[in-house]
C-alpha cells in the first residue's frame, strides 16, 4: 500500500483531502505543520509527499528545499494559488509536481500514480555517454566515477531524453511522457527540472553538453 | 502674442516720445527758461521751430557741418531709444508670457497624465492668482484620482483574496463530494441532494478559478508563455479533451503561430462552449492565416453558430464580466466570465475578439492574434537554483 505524507494545516482541507485519498486505497499520514512532516519523514517511510505551500512556520517551499538535502522522495505541492510564484518557487525548491486547489481526488490519484510510476526499473544494461554512465536497471547514474543522486522525476526525465539520444522532445511531448499530464501540462515542469538536471550533470549549465536545448522546440541528449 | 506685445510696446513707447516732443514744443515759447534745461538743440533742428533763449546760433540757415553732425546725432539717439524700448518690451513680454506659457506646458504635462505638477508662484498680479488657482485645482484632481485609484485596487485586491480564501474549503468539500456521490447507501432524494451538492461544488470551482485568473489580468500578473504551436492540433485537442463533438473544424493542417497554448485552449474553450450554450448548433470553426498591414500575419479564428444571434444592443457588452443577454435567463453553466477571458487572453497575445452576427443568421466570434507575436520562450526559463545537493 502507498504511504502518502499529507501535508496540510486547514483541518477541513487536511481531514477532506485524507479521506478521499484512503477511499482510493492510499494510507495517509497527515502532518499539520512542516516541521510535523520533517520530523514524520524521519520517523517512517513515506513514498510521496503532498504538499500545502501556505504552512505556518516552515512554509512549503522551505520544507521541500529541507527534504531534498536528505531525500528524493517525490513531493506534489498543493498550491492555494495556483500563481506562477507559487508554481515557479514548488519547482525551484525542487517539487515534483504540482496541483492547484481545489483538487479533484481523481487528479490527484493521477499525479500520485504518475510520480510513483517513475522509480519503476526497466532492466537494460548501463550505457555510457561521455562521462555519464546510465545503469537502467539500478536505476544509478554516474559523472566521473561518482553516483550523483536524482529524484524520481529528474531520472525519468533522464532515461527518457537519453533513451532516444539526439531526438528532439517538445516539451508537450516530455509532460506526456515524465509527468504523464494528458493534456496541457505545464511547460514550467519541464524547463525547471531540466534545469535542476543540468545543475547535477553538467560542468556549465550554461553549455550544456548532455540535456540540450533546441530553440523554439524543446530539449534533446546529446550528441554527446 | 509675444510678437504682438513687443510691436504693440514699441508702437506705444514712440507714440509717446513723439507726443512729449510735440508737448515740450508747443509749451516751452511760454517757459523760455524751461527751454535751455530740457529742450535739446536736436529737438529744435529736427522740428525746424526756432525758439529764443537757446545756446544755439540765431534763426537763419544752419551750418551744413552742424546741420550734419545733428542729423548723425538723431539717428544715434533714435537707435539706441528703440533698441531700449525694444529691450523693455521684451522683457515685459517675457514677464507677462513666462507663466502663460509655463501655464499652458503644466496642462500639457496634466492632460498627459503627470498629476504631480506644480507651477513657481511668483509676483501678486492677476497671473500669480491664476498659477495659484491653477496648483489648488492640480492638487486636488491628484488627490481624487490617487484616491480612485486606491479604492479600485483595494476592490481588485479584495475580489483576489475572497477568491483565494474560497479556495480552502472549496479543497475540503471537492475532495470528499465524490465520496458522497459514489456511496450506495445514497438513494432517492439523498442520491439527488448529493448529486447536486456535487454539481454545485463543481460549478462553484470554476467560478472561483475564473475569479482569481480574471483578478490576474486586473493586477497585471498575468504571464505569456508561448510555444510554436499547431493549431489544428491545439484546436481538436480542447474539443477532444471536453468531448465537445458536435463541432465541426476546418483548420488548416500545418498552420503553425506562437501562442501561449493554454491561454489559447481557454480562447477556444470559451467561445465554442458558448456557442454551444447560447447559440444554435452546428457550430463551425474555421481558422487561416491572414496577411495584416503590420506586416505580420494574423492568426484569424473564427467561431460561427446557427441560433439566433446576438442582439445589437448586446454586441457592445457580451464581453462585459457576468453580462447577460437575456436577464430574465436562468443561469446557465458557464461563470459569466468565459467571454470577459478569452478576450482578456487574446489581448495579452497582442490580438483581440469581436462579436457580431453572419449575415446568413447566427453569432460570429472572430479572434485575431499575431502568428508570430512574441519570440517563442522555449528553453528561457528564469534561471533555477539546483535544489539540495
Amino acid at each position: 500500500m502507498t504511504n502518502v505524507l499529507l501535508v496540510e494545516d486547514d483541518p477541513a482541507a487536511r481531514q477532506g483531502l485524507e479521506l478521499a485519498l484512503r477511499r482510493l486505497g492510499y494510507q495517509v499520514r497527515p502532518a499539520e505543520t512542516g516541521e510535523a512532516a520533517l520530523d514524520g519523514i524521519g520517523q517512517a517511510e513515506a513514498d510521496v509527499v503532498v504538499l500545502d505551500v501556505m504552512l505556518p512556520g516552515l512554509d512549503g517551499f522551505e520544507v521541500c528545499r529541507r527534504l531534498r538535502r536528505g531525500s528524493d522522495i517525490p513531493v506534489i505541492m498543493l498550491t492555494a494559488r495556483g500563481d506562477d510564484f507559487d508554481i515557479v518557487g514548488g519547482l525551484e525548491a525542487g517539487a515534483d509536481d504540482y496541483v492547484v486547489k481545489p483538487v479533484e481526488p481523481r487528479v490527484l490519484d493521477a499525479r500520485i500514480r504518475a510520480v510513483l510510476r517513475r522509480q519503476a526499473r526497466v532492466g537494460s544494461p548501463a550505457e555510457t555517454h561521455g562521462e555519464l554512465v546510465i545503469d537502467r536497471s539500478s536505476l544509478t547514474v554516474t559523472l566521473r566515477g561518482r553516483e550523483i543522486s536524482l529524484t524520481p522525476t529528474e531520472l525519468r526525465l533522464l532515461l527518457v531524453l537519453s533513451g532516444s539520444a539526439r531526438q528532439v522532445f517538445s516539451r508537450q511531448q516530455l509532460l506526456d511522457l515524465v509527468w504523464e499530464h494528458d493534456y496541457l501540462g505545464d511547460s514550467r515542469l519541464v524547463d525547471a527540472c531540466v534545469q535542476r538536471l543540468r545543475a547535477k550533470i553538467e560542468t556549465d549549465s550554461s553549455e550544456p553538453r548532455y540535456i540540450q536545448t533546441v530553440r523554439g522546440f524543446g530539449y534533446r541528449f546529446g550528441p554527446v | 502674442m509675444r510678437t504682438r506685445l513687443i510691436i504693440s510696446f514699441i508702437v506705444v513707447a514712440l507714440l509717446a516720445g513723439l507726443a512729449s516732443a510735440w508737448v515740450a514744443n508747443l509749451i516751452l515759447p511760454y517757459f523760455p527758461s524751461l527751454g535751455s534745461l530740457i529742450r535739446p538743440a536736436v529737438i529744435s533742428h529736427l522740428l525746424g521751430s526756432h525758439v529764443p533763449g537757446t545756446r544755439r546760433p540765431p534763426p537763419g540757415r544752419p551750418d551744413p557741418p552742424a546741420r550734419g553732425t545733428a542729423v548723425a546725432f538723431v539717428l544715434a539717439a533714435g537707435g539706441l531709444l528703440l533698441a531700449t524700448i525694444t529691450g523693455l518690451a521684451f522683457a515685459a513680454s517675457r514677464r507677462v508670457l513666462g507663466p502663460v506659457g509655463r501655464l499652458a506646458e503644466a496642462a500639457r504635462r496634466m492632460s498627459g497624465g503627470d498629476l504631480s505638477v506644480r507651477i513657481e508662484p511668483g509676483g501678486r498680479d492677476e497671473l500669480a492668482r491664476l498659477v495659484t488657482s491653477f496648483n489648488e485645482m492640480a492638487s486636488d484632481l491628484g488627490h481624487k484620482v490617487g484616491e480612485l485609484q486606491r479604492m479600485e485596487a483595494q476592490a481588485r485586491q479584495f475580489a483576489g483574496d475572497v477568491s483565494h480564501e474560497l479556495r480552502t474549503p472549496l479543497t475540503a468539500m471537492t475532495a470528499v463530494a465524490d465520496i458522497l456521490h459514489e456511496h450506495p447507501d445514497l438513494t432517492g432524494d439523498a442520491a439527488a441532494a448529493a448529486r447536486l451538492v456535487r454539481q454545485e461544488i463543481l460549478h462553484l470551482n470554476r467560478l472561483v478559478e475564473d475569479l482569481i485568473e480574471i483578478s490576474r489580468f486586473d493586477a497585471g500578473t498575468a504571464q505569456l508563455v508561448t510555444d510554436d504551436t499547431d493549431v489544428a492540433t491545439a484546436v481538436s485537442g480542447c474539443l477532444r479533451a471536453r468531448a465537445w463533438t458536435g463541432v465541426s473544424t476546418d483548420v488548416p493542417a500545418g498552420l503553425i503561430a506562437r501562442l501561449d497554448r493554454r491561454r489559447f485552449d481557454i480562447i477556444i474553450a470559451n467561445l465554442v462552449g458558448n456557442a454551444l450554450r447560447h447559440g444554435g448548433p452546428p457550430v463551425i470553426m474555421t481558422a487561416r492565416a491572414e496577411p495584416h498591414a503590420s506586416g505580420e500575419g494574423r492568426l484569424i479564428l473564427e467561431v460561427r453558430d446557427h441560433g439566433p444571434g446576438l442582439a445589437e444592443t448586446a454586441i457592445p457588452h457580451v464581453f462585459d464580466r457576468f453580462y447577460k443577454a437575456d436577464t430574465a435567463r436562468a443561469r446557465s453553466e458557464g461563470s459569466g466570465l468565459g467571454l470577459a477571458i478569452a478576450s482578456e487572453n487574446a489581448q495579452l497575445h497582442g490580438g483581440h475578439i469581436e462579436a457580431g452576427n453572419h449575415p446568413d443568421g447566427g453569432a460570429v466570434f472572430t479572434v485575431s492574434l499575431p502568428l508570430y507575436g512574441d519570440p517563442a520562450t522555449t528553453g528561457t526559463a528564469p534561471q533555477l537554483v539546483p535544489a539540495g545537493r
